[in-house]
């Protein structure tokens, strides 16, 4: 009988993609003990002058993001949008995807930037379309 | 007689020349100084300490060979004796003063105890984190070790100061009214002032909540140390000797200090964590989920699991929130705040108050949800929250529902037939973007029908054969098939049930589950003219 084995370890690497703007890889679960680390590490590619035209944060080798770690992509979300940095998350796996259309966050951190966000556009407003309320019963 | 030469005479080391019969011969510079009557024909008895003249009897009887050397003290001085043989059946006693090297030896060994009494001392205080312990323990230590009575002396909680005292094995505590000016040096080493020399306290002044019941005799000497804490005072120790006791010397004042200060750390940790506990435990009382009944002929079933991670509070909630008649919505909340601790703790208060501040406008989860959304946006983090909002009023058979999901996992419905839907709702976290949508689903529960709210804690508990699997929602909804046309109590017992099993050991998240049934048998409230009969399935 085998157990899986989790890997604890947690990398971060920046490096310039092929525009000259940073690409973070991020190797590990984003969690309680490493959300501040990437928010760190985007922060001050973020805080760089002048601002990159854009940040990449490559998600190929993520393996796991609890509520922390999705916290840290939104700050690190809004903090790009106030210095008018695209953010794209790249390489999202299905469980991160997954979190994100749950939360409703999929169009904020879209693969492809925020002003884009092809993969799930926002859904139409059910309240106004939905079923109406059933008649009461007397 | 010149057995031995001048430059003899003023070798480093002192030497005596001894006859067989017991006289001394000679004796160079060195040795005249150690032993001044020891001139020629002084018996050896007369002038050298025993154990010099015993050991001479053997040397001259067996031989110097086998003697080896001997040692021994002599007035103020230690010494260790050489014999070998000269002419005539004399013994030549070449001796060497190692006074230093005792001294040194014995202070080493003194060293030694204190830093193994230090180590010994450490551990026994770090054992435990409660704070009377703690004073227990450092009143044993230096009642044992330092002095022959301890009395700690905390800082005062409110007008009265928490004595710990100890002398012969016995640790009692009280709680005393005291003036610490009637201690020299006792207020000043409750603010952490350093110690005042043990010579300037009389211990004749002292008073008597100063001196431990059982302390036999009168106080000799007295020392009065500060317990130094993590940046206020952990409080102060007096130290007391009985009067035929030796009293504290310079080396034994700065040893109380070094232990005091090991006492000090541990005291402050105690009483840092038993204000955080306390803390704690507020919070936690006021975000405990609430009990759950029957209302207006709907029943809200509500379970908790807390993470096993008991010093953080947890970050899944629930309310109920009963609405004014039967014809009002009550409006059910579960949610789930991003992160532990206090700050999840304070985040779920803040919403649980908001939404009970907005209860009126619970008629539009959207606006609702912008409204909270709005409240809960701070610049300083991107901390969030997802939940569920229902509402829900009975009118007659069907119990009608508006679901809101904010970036929370839909509910769950359990119709009578056995078969589970996913109620189709969807929205934005709240509390991390400046924008938020949402859908509201409307459905209605036939009488026996559940809607389940739950958190992430159920589908995401790691666990199964191998302990690596999570539960998920395939797993819940079948286990919801099987809760058809149950009351709500048991649904939540159920899946509860079947979580733990799954979790087995494992370590977990928070877990909220509740369950919104619309009742059996519901029975008549309120009868108004209007609604009457309207329970009736």
């Amino acid at each position: 009988m085998t157990t899986m084995h989790h890997d604890d370890s947690f990398d971060l690497t920046t490096v310039r993609d092929e525009a000259g703007d940073p690409r973070i890889g991020i190797v590990g679960a984003l969690d309680w003990d490493t959300a501040d680390d990437l928010t760190r590490t985007a922060s001050a590619c973020l805080g760089a002058d002048p601002a990159p035209r854009r940040l990449s944060l490559d998600c190929a080798r993520l393996t796991l993001c609890d509520s922390l770690g999705l916290a840290s992509l939104l700050m690190i979300q809004r903090r790009a949008a106030e210095v008018g940095t695209l953010l794209r998350l790249l390489n999202r796996p299905p469980s991160l995807q997954r979190i994100l259309e749950i939360t409703g966050t999929s169009d904020v951190l879209a693969a492809n930037g925020a002003e884009t966000g092809e993969l799930t556009p926002p859904e139409p407003d059910r309240a106004t379309t939905g079923a109406p309320l059933p008649p009461p019963q007397t | 007689m010149s057995s031995v030469g001048a430059s003899w005479m003023r070798a480093p080391y002192p030497a005596l020349v001894v006859d067989a019969a017991g006289a001394v011969v000679e004796a160079n510079t060195r040795a005249a100084v150690l032993f001044p009557r020891a001139t020629r024909g002084a018996w050896l008895e007369d002038v050298a300490p025993r154990w010099l003249t015993e050991a001479h009897r053997r040397a001259v009887a067996d031989g110097t060979d086998s003697l080896g050397h001997v040692g021994g003290e002599h007035g103020e001085w230690s010494l260790e004796a050489y014999p070998t043989t000269g002419s005539d059946g004399h013994v030549v006693w070449w001796l060497v003063d190692d006074t230093d090297r005792l001294l040194a030896e014995r202070a080493l060994r003194s060293e030694q105890e204190r830093t193994a009494f230090l180590a010994d001392a450490s551990s026994r205080l770090l054992a435990s984190l409660n704070t009377e312990r703690c004073m227990e323990v450092t009143v044993e230590l230096a009642a044992e070790y330092l002095a022959d009575a301890a009395v700690l002396v905390a800082p005062a909680t409110g007008k009265r100061h928490p004595l710990a005292t100890g002398t012969g094995g016995r640790v009692t505590h009280h709680s005393l009214r005291i003036d610490p000016a009637m201690v020299p040096g006792l207020a000043e080493a409750l603010q952490g002032f350093p110690p005042v020399p043990s010579r300037w306290i009389d211990p004749a002044a002292l008073p008597g909540w100063a001196v431990p019941e059982g302390f036999a005799g009168p106080v000799g000497s007295v020392v009065v140390t500060p317990l130094p804490g993590h940046g206020v005072s952990a409080g102060a120790l007096i130290l007391l000797r009985r009067s035929d006791q030796a009293v504290f010397d310079a080396s034994e004042e700065v040893f109380a200090r070094v232990f005091a200060a090991r006492a000090g750390a541990a005291l402050s940790a105690a009483r840092l964590y038993g204000e955080q506990t306390g803390i704690t435990a507020t919070l936690m009382a006021e975000l405990l989920p609430p009990a759950l009944r029957q209302v207006h002929g709907v029943e809200f079933a509500g379970g908790y699991r807390a993470s096993k991670d008991s010093e953080r509070v947890g970050g899944d909630f629930y309310d109920v929130h009963p609405g004014a008649g039967t014809d009002q919505e009550t409006l059910a909340v579960l949610g789930d705040v991003c992160g532990k601790g206090l700050e999840a703790a304070v985040l779920t208060g803040k919403i649980r108050n908001t939404l009970h501040a907005l209860l009126p406008l619970a008629g539009d989860h959207g606006h609702l949800l912008r409204l909270l959304n709005g409240a809960l946006l701070t610049s300083r983090h991107t901390r969030f929250a997802t939940l569920v909002l229902a509402s829900v009023r009975r009118r007659g058979s069907a119990t009608h529902l508006r679901l809101t999901s904010a970036g929370h996992p839909a509910p769950l419905i359990v119709r009578n037939d056995g078969t589970v839907e996913l109620a189709d709702t969807s929205g934005t976290l709240i509390g991390a973007l400046p924008e938020v949508r949402s859908s509201t689903t409307h459905l209605t529960l036939r009488p026996g029908e559940t809607c389940l709210l739950y958190t992430d804690g159920v589908t995401e508990a790691h666990g199964g054969p191998l302990g690596d699997t999570m539960f998920g929602e395939s797993r819940l909804r079948a286990a919801l098939a099987e809760c058809a046309g149950m009351p709500a109590e048991a649904v939540v017992e159920r899946v509860q049930m079947l979580v733990s099993q799954w979790l087995d050991d494992n370590r977990h998240d928070d877990i909220a589950v509740m369950a919104i049934t619309a009742a059996r048998t519901a029975h008549l409230t309120a009868v108004d003219g209007h609604t009457a009969g309207r329970y009736t399935a």
